[in-house]
Formats: C-alpha cells, sequence, structure tokens
C-alpha cells in the first residue's frame, strides 16, 4: 500500500495492543475456580450477560403497548416501575443488588408527549439515566455540553440533534435530579395505523425515549444502512 | 447518629481470630512490580475507557465465588436463613472478601490501582485458603499466556 | 491495624428486595403541598452536597406531582437517614429560570424533583 493511500483511510480506533500479566491473572484465577468447580461457566456467564445485554428493548416495546392499549398507557404515566413489569422489567429485582444502588434508584417516570407538549430528558447534575430499561448512556448524554445546553437552549440542542419543532409545541425539559428516573412516551407517528406490537417497538429507538428524537416510520435502530460505491475505489 | 452494625464487629473478631497468614506471595510480588496496570496501558494507547476489558470477568468471578449474586447479602438474610459464614471451604463470603481485601492492600498493594489490587487480594485470599496453590497459578498462567500468544507474528 | 467500625450494609439490608426509595414509604410526615400548588424554592446553604440545581433557588414552580418520600440526598450523603420527607414533581417556566428567554417560545418547561424543606408557599 502506497502512503497516498494511507491518507486516504480512517485511522482504526485504538486498541491496547499487548497482554498484561493481570488479563492473564484474571483469565488463570476464572478458569481454575471453574476447573475446581468452585462456581461454573454459567454462573459467571449469567452475571456478565446481564451486565452486557442490557439495552432500549424493554423501553421500546412498553411505548409500543402503551400505543396499542390506552389502559396500559394510564398504568405507565400512573406508575412506571410497576408497568415495567409487564415488559420483563423488575426495577427492584431485575438488577443483581436486588435493592437499586445509589446510580440506580428504583423508580421510573413515563413522561407522556401529546400534539402540543415534548419531553427531552436530562440529568443536569451528573449523569442519571434509567439503565435497567435503556440499558447504559450514550457518550453524548454524560458530556457537559449536553448537560448543560439542553436546559436553557434546548430548542437550540434538539435543532443539532435534527429535531425542530414547530412553535406551537412546548418543550419540557426533564432534569433527572433524584430518585425518579425518566423516559420518553412519544406521540404515535402517522402512517402506523394498524400496525402490531413488534413492528411499532422497531421504531422506538433509544433517542426517542431520552426525547431528542420523535419516531417516525421507517427510521429504526437496526434499519440497514445505504450502501453507496466508493468515491475513489481501491485498484488491484 | 447510625450505630455500629453488631455483624460486622463479629465478622471483623472471627477474621481477626484466624491469624490469617499475611507474608507477601512471591508470584503476586512479581505481578505487582512487572504487570503492567490498565492506567498505565490505555494512556500509552490512547484508549478512553476507564475500566481494562476484564474488569466485568473479575466481578463475575467474585460473586461466583460468593455462591452466585444473591450471596454478598447474605448477612441481611434472617439468621436462620444465612449460609454459614466460615464453614464451606468452597465459598468465600463477599464481605469476607472485602474484609480480606482491605487488609491485603494495606499490607501489600496499596500502591497498585483499582481494579488490579482487587485481582491481586482474590489471588492472594485463594492462595492463603488453600483454595489454590502458588504453583498452580504459576503454571496455569503461562499456559494462559501461551494460548494468547499463539497467534503472534502470524499476521505480520 | 485497627479500622473503625461502621454499618455499610444498613442500606441493603433496609432496601433489599423492596427498592429505594419504596423502603422510605410511610415514613415522612404529612405532605405541606398538594398537586397544582405554586411554590418558591429557598436558598438554603448547603455543606458539600446538593442536589437542589442552583438554577432552581430563587424561582417559583408549580407542583404537579408527589412522587415518594426519601431522606434528602444533602442528608443521605452523609448517611443520615433520619428526616424522611416528601419529594414534589416541579414544573418552572423556562422564563422564570432565564434571562432573556425568547418570548415565542414561553410555553417551554423544566421539570425536576426537589424535597419538601426546600419548598415555600408564595
Amino acid at each position: 500500500m502506497s502512503s497516498n493511500d494511507k491518507e486516504h483511510l480512517h485511522p482504526p480506533a485504538p486498541v491496547v495492543d499487548e497482554v498484561s500479566d493481570f488479563e492473564v491473572l484474571e483469565i488463570a484465577v476464572r478458569e481454575l475456580a471453574i476447573e475446581k468447580g468452585l462456581f461454573t461457566q454459567e454462573d459467571h456467564n449469567q452475571w456478565t450477560d446481564y451486565m452486557h445485554t442490557l439495552g432500549p428493548a424493554p423501553a421500546a416495546r412498553l411505548v409500543a403497548k402503551a400505543w396499542l392499549d390506552p389502559e396500559y398507557k394510564k398504568v405507565c404515566v400512573e406508575d412506571g416501575v410497576k408497568a415495567s413489569l409487564d415488559v420483563g422489567i423488575d426495577w427492584v429485582n431485575t438488577m443483581p443488588t436486588k435493592f437499586g444502588t445509589p446510580s440506580d434508584y428504583c423508580n421510573l417516570r413515563v413522561m407522556e408527549d401529546t400534539p402540543t407538549l415534548k419531553h427531552v430528558v436530562v440529568c443536569t447534575l451528573c449523569s442519571c439515566y434509567p439503565r435497567p430499561i435503556l440499558g447504559q448512556s450514550p457518550e453524548w448524554y454524560r458530556t457537559p455540553n449536553y448537560r448543560r445546553r439542553i436546559v436553557r437552549w434546548p430548542r437550540q440542542v434538539l435543532a443539532e440533534f435534527g429535531l425542530q419543532l414547530p412553535e406551537d409545541v412546548e418543550i419540557r425539559v426533564v432534569d433527572s435530579n433524584q430518585k425518579s428516573r425518566m423516559i420518553v412516551l412519544p406521540v404515535r407517528p402517522e402512517g402506523t395505523e394498524g400496525w402490531t406490537e413488534d413492528q411499532l417497538a422497531e421504531i422506538v429507538t433509544r433517542d426517542c425515549l431520552i426525547g431528542v428524537a420523535v419516531p417516525k416510520p421507517g427510521v429504526t435502530a437496526n434499519g440497514k444502512r445505504p450502501v453507496r460505491p466508493a468515491v475513489n475505489p481501491y485498484k488491484h | 447518629m447510625t450505630d455500629i452494625n453488631p455483624d460486622f464487629i463479629e465478622l471483623d473478631k472471627q477474621m481477626s481470630d484466624r491469624e490469617l497468614d499475611s507474608s507477601p506471595i512471591e508470584l503476586l510480588e512479581k505481578i505487582k512490580q512487572e504487570g503492567r496496570v490498565w492506567d498505565e496501558l490505555s494512556e500509552e494507547y490512547g484508549v478512553d475507557n476507564p475500566d481494562p476489558p476484564w474488569r466485568i470477568s473479575l466481578e463475575a468471578t467474585c460473586d461466583g465465588l460468593a455462591g452466585g449474586y444473591w450471596a454478598p447479602f447474605n448477612i441481611c438474610l434472617p439468621e436462620e436463613e444465612r449460609q454459614p459464614v466460615m464453614a464451606d471451604d468452597n465459598k468465600i463470603d463477599s464481605n469476607e472478601r472485602r474484609w480480606e481485601e482491605d487488609k491485603l492492600v494495606d499490607q501489600h498493594y496499596a500502591d497498585v490501582p483499582f481494579p488490579e489490587r482487587q485481582l491481586l487480594a482474590l489471588a492472594h485470599t485463594m492462595i492463603r485458603r488453600g483454595m489454590i496453590s502458588e504453583d498452580e497459578l504459576a503454571k496455569h498462567m503461562k499456559a494462559v499466556d501461551e494460548r494468547l500468544h499463539m497467534a503472534d507474528g502470524l499476521d505480520d | 491495624m485497627s479500622k473503625p467500625h461502621y454499618d455499610r450494609e444498613h442500606h441493603v439490608k433496609k432496601a433489599t428486595g423492596i427498592g429505594d426509595p419504596q423502603c422510605f414509604k410511610g415514613e415522612a410526615p404529612a405532605a405541606r403541598f398538594k398537586v397544582g400548588d405554586k411554590v418558591r424554592i429557598k436558598d438554603l446553604p448547603d455543606l458539600f452536597y446538593t442536589r437542589t440545581q442552583g438554577y432552581t433557588r430563587g424561582a417559583e414552580g408549580t407542583i404537579s406531582r408527589l412522587v415518594y418520600e426519601s431522606p434528602p440526598a444533602e442528608d443521605e450523603s452523609w448517611d443520615n437517614t433520619e428526616n424522611v420527607e416528601w419529594f414534589y414533581s416541579l414544573v418552572f417556566d423556562m422564563q422564570e429560570l432565564w434571562p432573556n428567554y425568547p418570548e415565542a417560545y414561553a410555553g417551554d418547561t423544566v421539570e425536576t424533583e426537589i424535597p419538601e424543606h426546600y419548598l415555600e408557599a408564595v
């Protein structure tokens, strides 16, 4: 490869390209413990899986169900913890700790949007986030940039996310400063009439649940991205 | 003000009374001196993840040794439902492990950052309790090290 | 060597299987305010820790919900859980909080939670 080709490539994200003695020690201790039957590989997987598989899927399901069932929607708005049970999240017992740590208090509030009211969630003091139902927070959610500005210039910040709201829609910034964690229940978009719960859940992306986006038919987190031909294709 | 939990006074007494051998362990001393900690590696390679990739796995190992992730809160259960604190040689109760980690870090690993110190203290505890031997651990580390370097040189 | 003893687990014992803030339910004195009340946030002095944002202090808001009972974070951060009180969700007009917030968007608001001892009736 010529040096000229190199300049056109994105550098890969850095990795630690070295095995440390500590990494080896961790593996050795774990494997010996399993070998001696002190615990099983399944025990180990159960814990690590829990930490790695948290994601926005249960919250998306909650919203889809609420769109289809007005009675369930009432439960969501009244008692988010109770409503979460129907999508498989027990705020107390799903967490391995079984009581809620300071970073995962057990109170969920579901903030219902209307055609004239749009909620958006932030934690201005740190980065509180409803992890049991939404997974780990995105990097930008934790930045001082987002935390300071959304509460002061919400329309500008939402516009930066590509969400421009008309004047007749009021914005309500929800600052998650105490023991409640919040998700947004957006308005069901047009063009989804007759959809199933599965179809609806697909368009409720993480950003919709934080409130910096609104659901749109065809826009899903897992959607195929367009593939475009290279401008300067590699010459063999 | 908050009273001291009598369970913990009892735990401290039990643990102190065992007179666990507190001498250094040669293998772990060597790792302490020669091993490169995540703070150093991540800075050198420009990686911004604050935790080493094995951090969650170590937590799971500690919980596995405690007998499942419910066991750390053994001490919260009513007396009759508690698992015996010292009887089961195959388990390390989490409160005991934390107690030992505090002591071992003070004695041997005060200069090692977290979570490397947690890992050293866990290995130390397991060796002193006779759950694994120093030789056995050294041998297995060598085998793991060879396994991880099997691909070296193949993709250059 | 000896270390001071303190009960690191009392919160765990209280909250396991119940949840926090659920574990404080029923411990607060009767709520002094109700939904719809207008209140002002007192600018109380806090030692080292608070979760009552600077931007809410001195501002007037409207109570939208009584959310739960809990010790205030200002106490709990020092492991004091004796003074359980009601927490309120409050809605503030952006124009009340920030200078020069555009008139065109006068309906924009912030909603956040504040413990009772910071509130005074307007």
